[in-house]
């Protein structure tokens, strides 16, 4: 075996190392600008999903253009739509960031709902990504309290949701996300509301 | 003579030296993503690109490569790969990126591909090597393709996210889903089943 000197192997790391790195950055920034379409295409589906309109990544911006208007009211954001708003919605599941967009009528009842996370486990908490689990939310409502996620949930109820079985600390983290964003936005859609 | 044996490094990894069910490498990465079949294809796929190129990538490299520091050098072109395959997907396949999350920055630590390099790469030509890579990450692709069917039609119902259970209509007469199925422990008990069918079938493979 060729004996190499510790000036070669200093030299070698640093050369490879450079070269590596160019060839990320290059790959990096000349796929930013799809990258960065992809999550910007994928959030306007999310919003139009919850108003009941199903997009392809093709056409998503020129629907959610003509159907959906950005408000920005004492630091919330959320989207008025013909019928309703489309609240955002921030929370933390079992191994990273949850969130998702529910669509409210002017009674705070839920028209439709999405939700997705960054790496909750497949088939198990990764399951509220699911049209299934989305639609278990329609009808209920978020006026007076927050809708939870519960075992055998009481179907009657307006303010209660079946959990995802195997999934519980990512639907604890729905529930707090629930409850948060019903706390930042009561006030200002009901005082909106009103004046109507 | 030179293709014949090429060609066997192909086909040996499917099944005589499989680096699941033989040389049992990769094995934590085909319980975690394997709930589901499209994410077992696609990481499928993704460790097969990776293995392939870094293999032919090292082979390359191999006669300059400082032994003392070939295992940090490995990692570093691993580790380019992995990043580019996640940047790609991400561009092009971003429903699937978002899917597999994590598990795509976890094929660098995939015993799978340091293992090909460390035994093949490092003293075979580029020629032999790519084709030992490819061979393997097919080998590891049909374990994984196996597990995400059975695991996603017993434990969810359903193929490619398609309800095959429920337009059967087996759940109107009471058939429920597995739930245990989708759960990383049966995974292993699978994997143990396939290494066993498989020890049954080539006796050569059992320990005296």
């Amino acid at each position: 075996m060729r004996n190499f000197s510790n000036r070669y192997i200093f030299i070698y790391s640093a050369v490879l190392v450079a070269v590596v790195a160019l060839v990320l950055t290059a790959v990096s920034l000349s796929l930013k600008p799809l990258q960065q379409r992809n999550q910007r295409v994928e959030q306007k589906q999310m919003i139009l999903k919850t108003i009941g309109m199903t997009s392809t990544p093709d056409n998503a911006e020129d629907l959610y253009a003509k159907h959906i208007e950005e408000c920005e009211e004492s630091g919330l954001t959320y989207y008025r739509f013909d019928g309703g708003v489309v609240v955002p919605m921030h929370g933390n599941g079992l191994w990273g960031p949850i969130w998702g967009y529910m669509a409210l009528d002017s009674n705070m009842t839920v028209i439709g709902a999405v939700f997705d996370h960054k790496g909750e486990t497949p088939g198990l908490g990764g399951e509220i990504a699911s049209d299934q689990f989305a639609s278990r939310f329609v009808g209920k409502s978020m006026s007076k309290e927050p809708i939870r996620l519960k075992k055998n949930a009481d179907k009657s109820s307006p303010y209660e949701v079946d959990a995802i079985s195997g999934g519980t600390m990512t639907s604890n983290g729905v529930t707090k996300m629930l409850e948060e964003t019903h706390k930042q936005y009561y006030t200002l859609l009901f005082g909106c509301h009103d004046e109507k | 003579m030179m293709k014949s044996k090429n060609w066997k490094l192909i086909t040996l990894p499917f099944s005589k030296q499989n680096p699941i069910t033989v040389q049992v490498l990769g094995v934590c990465s085909c319980l975690a993503v394997t709930a589901q079949l499209k994410p077992a294809v696609v990481m499928a796929l993704s460790v097969t690109v990776v293995v392939a190129l870094a293999n032919l990538i090292i082979s390359l490299l191999r006669k300059t490569i400082p032994p003392r520091i070939r295992i940090i050098v490995q990692l570093v072109v691993v580790s380019m790969l992995v990043v580019l395959v996640d940047q790609v997907l991400k561009a092009y396949m971003y429903d699937v990126s978002k899917q597999l999350s994590v598990f795509v920055g976890l094929i660098i630590t995939n015993c799978i591909v340091m293992g090909r390099l460390e035994a093949f790469a490092m003293s075979n030509p580029p020629l032999p090597s790519l084709m030992d890579g490819i061979g393997n990450g097919l080998g590891y692709s049909v374990v994984l393709v196996t597990l995400g069917f059975v695991r996603e039609l017993f434990g969810s119902g359903t193929l490619w996210g398609y309800p095959v259970m429920e337009k059967l209509g087996l759940y109107n007469i009471g058939y429920e889903n597995n739930g245990l199925m989708i759960m990383p422990p049966m995974a292993l008990i699978l994997v143990g089943i396939i290494i066993w069918i498989h020890r049954t079938r080539n006796q050569d493979l059992q320990e005296q």
